[in-house]
């Protein structure tokens, strides 16, 4: 039922945005009778039409506040019922694109375009949300309501954008379900490293995406991406909540099943025109994915590809990535060379990751005791708590040197 | 009632000095720890803080609220991180942060959280 109720929501918020414009409100009224339906359907059982269901209840709670608001619009409101409506509303398969777009709006914040897509055609309620990223449920509840405010504020209407704005916008959203997923799939704050509902809901909402734009390459790149990275879920953690590097990660446990399908995503979109850096990240993710043993990984494949990726999107993350595959082929001295020109970039300076890759490729180098310094730097500059054990506990491992180091990652 | 137990110290340079069986042992701790309150119905929050030298403070100078680099007190004295239990009384406060204190040696502060209602 809650799939079933989660489908819905984007598809009724369509149907009463377009009879009524007011987006802010009408979100307000589907999300009502979300909650409603979550109480009466187990009690009742789901209604024949579940989607008429849910418009005809959200549309009385609509009028209910209008009629609470003032006399004309209570006419108004009043027309809007008598109005011809078809019985079962068809939702077409733009309006949720269309909602995306809006909901990915680039004039509103980050947080803001991930509560407000989970919310609106992620069909979660406040408090799922909420909880998803652990802040309390009125800080979430505000946070939305602003976002619906800074949408109506803008004017933007329920139109689809075209052209060049199109490709921007679908940037956006593209963007906006990565972050979400990112949330889930490495948890930035709290002590699980990974919070699998959103991970499932991007995944979800990825999907949603590629059935309404199947010839966007990079659209199919993302799910691609999404579903290559978390077949790796089950082995990326401890049981305590230590990270297990990709080299030391128990490769039975990877879902076979999200492997092939991402790997199939991936090789259809490859040749179907430019690469973009969704797509040019599946390729590398599926490179990983197919080695049978870390041994295995065709790491001047993964080279070539972050050099195509350097093109695409220069930066230094990039340039951190292409630093370790340049170290798996080249050894680990050609990586930390690389890695030196990352030194003067104003945007690693504050990057924990930058000197744990060092501490990582001096350990390969045979440097033991100027790794254990860079780990135990990166394990200063990391914001999260399992992170800081590892890279203590690698430095650790360096101080004992019959401990033996751990494979290479 | 609510307390909030503090660590405080430099966790980074305490465990430079520490084995990897002992890094070991303190992860499982903590975890249990965390595992033990939630289960018992008193776990509010828990967190770590990213280490002092990440940290920036505010203060009022000159008739202006500035940021500067660095954390308030001395790292050694700088909070690492805390639990906020939801408890009985303050013996029981009292009796977690012993447990916890038992194993790491390091200091732990209880202080009540003044949600308390007003009297009057």
């Amino acid at each position: 039922m809650e799939g079933l109720l989660r489908e819905l929501v984007p598809q009724a918020l369509a149907v009463l945005v377009r009879r009524h414009g007011q987006f802010d409100a009408c979100e307000d009224a589907v999300q009502e009778a979300l909650l409603a339906a979550g109480v009466q359907w187990p009690r009742d059982g789901i209604p024949v039409s579940p989607l008429s269901w849910l418009v005809a209840v959200a549309s009385r709670r609509l009028i209910d506040e209008w009629r609470s608001e003032s006399a004309r619009r209570l006419r108004e409101s009043t027309a809007a019922a008598l109005a011809p409506a078809t019985p079962t509303p068809v939702p077409d398969q733009d309006d949720t694109l269309m909602l995306l777009f809006l909901c990915c709006h680039p004039w509103l914040s980050a947080p803001s375009q991930l509560a407000l897509t989970l919310r609106a055609v992620g069909g979660l309620t406040t408090a799922e949300i909420a909880s998803a990223f652990l802040v309390p449920e009125a800080t979430m509840a505000q946070r939305i309501s602003r976002a619906k405010q800074r949408i109506k504020s803008t004017g933007t209407s329920f139109d689809m954008p075209l052209g060049s704005e199109r490709v921007e916008r679908l940037g956006v959203v593209l963007q906006v379900l990565y972050l979400i997923f990112n949330e889930g799939y490495t948890a930035s704050s709290g002590p699980q490293l990974q919070r699998t509902d959103l991970t499932s809901e991007a995944i979800r909402l990825a999907r949603l995406l590629h059935r309404l734009v199947p010839a966007e390459g990079e659209v199919a790149g993302l799910l691609a991406l999404m579903l290559l990275t978390d077949a790796r879920r089950a082995a990326r953690t401890h049981p305590d909540g230590t990270p297990v590097q990709l080299a030391e990660q128990r490769r039975e446990l990877w879902d076979a099943g999200q492997i092939q399908e991402g790997t199939t995503l991936i090789d259809r979109t490859l040749g179907s025109g430019p690469l973009g850096p969704y797509q040019v990240q599946a390729a590398i993710a599926a490179v990983h994915d197919e080695a049978p043993e870390a041994d295995a990984t065709d790491w001047p494949q993964i080279l070539a590809l972050y050099e195509v990726l350097e093109i695409a999107t220069p930066g230094p993350v990039v340039t951190l990535n292409r630093a370790v595959a340049l170290a798996m082929v080249h050894g680990p001295r050609a990586g930390l060379a690389l890695l030196g020109t990352l030194d003067a970039d104003e945007r690693m300076a504050r990057n924990h990751r930058l000197e744990s890759v060092r501490g990582h490729l001096l350990e390969l180098a045979g440097d033991a005791e100027a790794a254990r310094h860079y780990y135990q730097r990166a394990a200063r500059m990391t914001a999260s708590v399992p992170e800081q054990r590892y890279l203590s506990l690698r430095a650790a491992r360096l101080a004992e040197p019959d401990e033996g180091a751990p494979p290479p990652s | 009632m609510k307390y909030i137990l503090m660590m405080f110290g430099d966790q980074a340079s305490m465990m430079e000095t520490r084995s990897v069986e002992w890094i070991k042992e303190m992860i499982e701790f903590m975890g249990t720890v965390n595992d033990d309150l939630t289960n018992a119905g008193e776990l509010v929050s828990a967190e770590g803080l990213a280490d002092a030298s990440q940290a920036k403070t505010v203060r009022y100078d000159g008739g202006i609220a500035v940021p500067s680099d660095g954390p308030f007190a001395e790292s050694k004295e700088s909070l690492a991180g805390y639990w906020i239990v939801d408890v009985e009384s303050e013996k029981r406060a009292l009796e977690i942060a012993t447990h916890i204190v038992d194993f790491t040696h390091g200091p732990l502060e209880v202080r009540q959280i003044a949600d308390a209602p007003p009297e009057y």
